[in-house]
């Protein structure tokens, strides 16, 4: 746990440390508090973003931020995470519209999950107008900790009990089912209120993973895993206050 | 701007409010027995950590399907209760029977498939959400 604390810095210090002497104009910076709701789970993440604006007219903006995003829940179902296992491919990008091997998944029921996870994310932007936005971001590399908890793993029909699931410690984003970990990503629409002030309307795609520490499940190739993911489409809303 | 922070809070209590927590009737049932069906095993419940579990768990046969049937049966309020078939008294290797439906009284519970009975030897009431176990029976 020591090791992550120290990190939390080098995190917010990369992040942060571009562009700070750029004119504020061509900087849109601020600090956002977003909560997203799902089937039987819930995430809250406080982010900071700070993104450049892009091109002649500065519509478009684009940047890199910090997101602590924790997520809870009860009973939720995470499959087998593997990409070898998951896909019809292991090639980054494309794994993203590859087959679905199903017949490879297993079921592990989290019980009752909830993680914080400290990733890097970059933030994409485009200003229609003075009041109207819309954007997307995701998060790139960070780290995650959270409760154990146990779980349920169902496979082919037979049902074990994990005592002690926890959650994947390390985030990155793969592309896909090559992710690990656990990653935040939102489509959002965004409306200012007044020069500080903006709100939110978001679409989130959340990634999750657990890992099984008594229990395996046996692949069809005999391997042992036990890393499942879950992908989450969660609806929410946010408020921002910009710097 | 307080209007906007009241409506966002406002909207996420009900947002994460409304999902209803999954709980076992507190009321008495009488499921009837099917009086055609055959006795095939039986067994006492002890209490299994958590609450108070009594009552007896009977596998009648009928037809080439199995049933279990909970009689005189009791057991202590908690959440998320589940009936396990199970092949050790803890629910590692089980069969999830379903939801418990009444905390007392005698319920009935159709079982899905052959489950070889020498294997999976126990009734289990087992609270799923919290892994802790509240009664267990060995048939004989």
């Amino acid at each position: 746990m020591k090791k992550y604390i120290l990190l939390i810095p080098i995190l917010f210090s990369t992040a942060f440390s571009f562009g700070q002497n750029k004119a504020s104009g061509k900087i849109n910076q601020f600090t956002d508090l977003a909560g997203a709701v799902g089937s039987s789970r819930g995430t809250v993440a406080l982010s900071y973003v700070h993104n450049w604006k892009l091109g002649k007219k500065q519509k478009w903006e684009a940047g890199l931020g910090a997101r602590l995003t924790t997520a809870f829940g009860t009973k939720q179902e995470h499959t087998t995470a593997p990409a070898r296992l998951a896909r019809g491919t292991t090639v980054p990008f494309v794994i993203v519209f590859a087959e679905q091997k199903t017949e490879n998944w297993d079921t592990l029921t989290v019980q009752r999950p909830l993680v914080n996870s400290i990733n890097i994310s970059a933030n994409f932007g485009y200003n229609f107008s003075q009041q109207w936005s819309a954007g997307f971001n995701i998060d790139l590399i960070g780290f995650t900790f959270g409760r154990k908890t146990s779980a349920i793993l169902t496979s082919n029909g037979v049902t074990q009990t994990e005592s002690v699931a926890k959650p994947a410690s390390f985030n990155a984003l793969l592309t896909g089912d090559l992710d690990y970990g656990n990653l935040n990503s939102e489509f959002f629409i965004k409306y200012k209120l007044n020069n500080r002030w903006s709100i939110r309307g978001i679409y989130q795609f959340y990634f999750s993973e657990y890992k099984t520490t008594t229990i395996k499940q046996i692949a069809p190739d005999g391997t042992e895993v036990d890393r499942f993911r879950q992908k989450g489409n969660n609806f929410g809303a946010g408020i921002s206050y910009n710097f | 701007m307080k209007k906007v922070f009241s409506l966002l809070f406002t909207a996420g209590i009900l947002l994460t409010a409304c999902k209803k927590e999954k709980t076992s009737s507190t009321g008495v049932s009488m499921d009837p027995v099917d009086t055609t069906a055959a006795l095939k095993y039986r067994a006492a419940f002890d209490n299994g950590g958590y609450g108070t579990t009594t009552g007896i768990a009977k596998i009648y046969s009928k037809a080439g399907a199995y049933s279990l049937v909970l009689d005189s049966f009791s057991v202590s309020t908690g959440p998320d209760l589940h009936v396990y078939l199970s092949k050790e008294m803890q629910p590692i290797n089980f069969i999830d029977v379903g939801l418990l439906k009444t905390t007392s009284g005698r319920q009935v519970y159709n079982i899905n498939g052959m489950p070889d009975f020498m294997e999976y030897k126990y009734a289990l009431i087992h609270c799923q959400q919290y892994n802790h176990l509240f009664g267990s029976a060995k048939f004989y």
